[in-house]
């Protein structure tokens, strides 16, 4: 008699039907193994350092939807795969945010990356996006240099230069304002300069004439010189882009030499930030920001719009934030955009979610539309977003903003000079 | 040269050290392959500024004016006349070393004392960043984007990651060698009796303005190549970081934790802080804001509290001591390696 020693691994027929049939069912399996699974984000914030009033703002926000997509569902193409964020403080310094990304990218395995990402940090991250290809939205850059990068904020150009010239337009020929020269006055930084430079040709271009120019040193303890220089050229209108220091300054500056001959428009911190009343008091604020002067921003609570209305009172009432300025807006609606890139995307492959947030719109009306787009959001070829314009708020003495431009958002008309 | 500067050239254990650095590429993952070759930069910038803070002893917080040359008017003649940036690189490290020289030529001029030497330096690198940033050629405050670096040698370009970490293991191997000669030069023994007593080093006859403006202008120019090779490593040639005084003092920071005035000591300081603080950041940057500050700056000072000379001194006495020959530190005498 002879034995035949059964081999190690000897299917019977029954295992390879089971096999087989486990094989075929496997996409059925697949969204059920794919419901305990996440999608990692990679958030560089600059937590820390002089930019982190932005993210200081905007996390909060941030981490009150993400839990909320979480808990309503996740991510329904992925199975219900939840969005997971490793949050990474750049320190508010450029080259720490490409190293941060490197680290994000090739130790974290993120699929995509967002974060506050200022124009400089946008452009010390281009380098490393190009190099390893992936997908990043930015809440606030200026521009994007490198095709992975998509951004929610104010385009130089068309959206804050443009804004700013179409206010000033707008208040001459229709609001009947006597506005005809005109002194930029800007924060002396990379945001201040770029959108200068295209504010002044729009500006030549409408017949206004430019006197002077005056760049704020962002270093300066005080600007008495820089208002002392504006009473002396007298403009009809004072404008550009500051920072929420510089605007402080200005503004104490001008109550202290009592200046209110020329009408200020600008933006965004340094003219329609919250911060400004509590730093220089209720009474030079009621002098100064009230009287003359007009403020850029992509959010004001009392806008004739009711998603951004919604998002405020969600944001206060249940998420319990006692904070909800531009930066928490915004930084909504960037977890908004990060959710519907991945529903588009379907898959944590960065190629997918780089192809679907190129895709992402959030119409008119829509109640996921929290910053103040009149032709809803999209991103344009330049991965800039298609309707870069703004707000324009007046202050209230009781320290409230009331939107006057454009008129799709407009509560009030606009007070006239004094 | 004093022999030991050869003695140590033939010690097979630094060219041991060297080869397991240019090892570190090809096992190390990107992300701590740019803390590699950030840690070499500063390791570089280190080695520079010691020549003159170090073995000189005058606190100069200029260099960021060196670096920021070299990194942004090299820069800007590339994308605004179109000049190679190699010949960039020797134009920003030609311009940088005559403003060594005529910050010598003022340091002399004027006899300032330390403090004030260190304040008018202070004063030149905050001129500096506020020229660039004001300065369209240079950028301005939006700084100068490079083209990609695809690797064309001629251009100036190294290839990416790998590339940037031999150009920069190359300039702190150049930086710390250059600092070791001068040690063991007569420049050296100059310099520290200048050090160490100005007024005995002018009655032996020592001439104080030629060794302080050679020690200047050679750490400007070494300043100033390493600025040309950060900004093209970065690709993005940021004013706020390469023309800030900050970049200084972090270069001060390191050189003092490393140890004065020996060629290894900011080599050391670097190797410690460089990584210290990266790695804080990541694992710390996400827990809690400003955190991987707090530890950094409480590692910084427990560090100076314990060797208030710096790391290198603790380590070569505790040798000195193991081998039981012990001998004087910071002494003209000393080689300082």
């Amino acid at each position: 008699m002879t034995y035949r020693r059964k081999p190690d691994f000897a299917p019977s027929r029954r295992t390879l039907m089971l096999g087989g049939l486990a094989t075929l069912a496997m996409p059925a399996i697949r969204p059920s193994y794919a419901q305990s699974s996440t999608v990692r984000v990679g958030l560089i914030q600059s937590m820390s350092g002089s930019l982190s009033a932005y993210a200081q703002e905007g996390q909060p926000a941030l981490d009150y939807l993400v839990k909320k997509i979480n808990t309503s569902g996740g991510i329904k193409s992925m199975g219900g795969a939840k969005i997971e964020m490793i949050l990474a403080d750049d320190a508010s310094q450029p080259a720490r945010t490409a190293a941060e990304a490197r680290r994000l990218i090739t130790e974290e395995k993120v699929s995509m990356l967002a974060g506050t990402i200022l124009s400089a940090q946008m452009l010390a991250l281009t380098p490393v996006l190009d190099e390893v290809k992936v997908p990043t939205l930015s809440i606030w850059a200026g521009g994007s240099r490198s095709d992975q990068l998509f951004s929610l904020g104010f385009p130089y150009d068309r959206g804050y230069a443009q804004s700013m010239h179409d206010m000033v337009v707008w208040l001459r020929d229709k609001q009947g304002m006597k506005l005809k020269t005109v002194v930029p006055a800007y924060s002396n930084y990379e945001a201040g300069q770029q959108t200068n430079k295209f504010l002044v040709e729009k500006l030549k271009a409408s017949g206004f004439e430019i006197i002077g120019e005056l760049p704020l040193d962002t270093k300066a303890q005080e600007q008495t010189a820089a208002m002392i220089k504006l009473r002396s050229l007298k403009p009809d209108l004072v404008m550009g882009l500051v920072t929420p220091r510089d605007g402080l300054l200005l503004h104490r500056a001008r109550y202290d030499l009592n200046y209110h001959d020329s009408l200020f428009v600008g933006g965004t911190g340094g003219y329609s930030d919250l911060s400004l009343w509590k730093d220089m008091g209720p009474d030079i604020g009621k002098a100064v920001l009230t009287r003359n002067l007009f403020g850029m921003t992509g959010f004001a609570a009392g806008a004739k719009m009711a998603s951004m209305q919604a998002i405020v009172k969600e944001l206060r009432d249940d998420a319990k934030l006692s904070i909800i300025g531009q930066a928490a807006i915004q930084a909504a609606q960037a977890v908004r955009v990060i959710q519907r890139a991945l529903e588009g995307a379907g898959s944590p492959d960065r190629a997918k979610i780089h192809e679907a947030l190129g895709k992402v719109t959030i119409p008119p009306g829509d109640a996921d539309l929290y910053i103040a787009k009149p032709k809803g959001l999209a991103f344009g070829p330049d991965r800039m977003l298609t309707d870069g314009s703004a707000m324009f708020i007046q202050w209230q003495p009781n320290q409230t903003q009331e939107v006057v431009f454009p008129s799709e958002f407009a509560q009030v008309a606009p007070r006239t000079r004094s | 040269m004093k022999p030991a500067f050869f003695q140590a050239l033939r010690n097979p254990l630094w060219w041991l050290l060297l080869a397991a650095l240019a090892m570190l590429p090809l096992g190390l993952p990107s992300y701590y392959l740019h803390i590699a070759t950030l840690t070499l930069v500063y390791v570089a910038l280190g080695s520079a500024w010691n020549i003159v803070g170090g073995v000189g002893g005058q606190i100069s917080l200029a260099h960021s004016l060196f670096v920021g040359t070299g990194a942004m008017l090299a820069s800007a003649m590339l994308l605004n006349s179109g000049i190679n940036m190699w010949v960039g690189l020797v134009v920003a490290a030609l311009v940088s070393g005559l403003m060594g020289f005529l910050i010598a030529v003022i340091d002399f001029r004027f006899k300032l004392g330390h403090l004030s030497f260190a304040l008018i330096t202070l004063a030149f690198a905050e001129m500096g960043e506020i020229i660039v940033i004001g300065w369209d050629y240079l950028g301005g405050a939006s700084g100068l984007f490079l083209p990609r670096d695809k690797g064309d040698f001629s251009a100036f370009q190294f290839g990416g990651g790998e590339g940037a970490f031999y150009v920069m293991l190359f300039l702190a191997a150049l930086s710390v060698l250059v600092s070791f000669a001068i040690l063991n030069l007569p420049l050296g023994y100059y310099l520290r009796t200048i050090r160490d007593n100005e007024n005995a080093a002018r009655a032996i006859g020592v001439n104080i303005f030629r060794n302080k403006a050679l020690a200047m202008v050679i750490s400007a120019v070494l300043a100033s190549i390493i600025g040309t090779a950060y900004a093209r490593y970065l690709t993005f040639a940021d004013p706020y970081l390469l023309s800030s005084p900050v970049l200084t003092i972090e270069i001060v920071l390191m050189a003092t934790v490393g140890g004065l005035g020996r060629s290894m000591g900011p080599a050391l300081g670097a190797l410690l802080l460089v990584p210290l603080g990266e790695i804080l950041r990541g694992k710390l940057g996400g827990v809690l804001p400003g955190l991987h500050y707090f530890v950094y700056g409480g590692v910084v000072v427990a560090v100076i509290l314990a060797t208030p000379r710096g790391l290198l001194p603790l380590i070569q006495e505790r040798f000195a001591r193991l081998r039981g020959n012990a001998k004087p530190e910071g002494s003209v005498a000393s080689s300082g390696a």
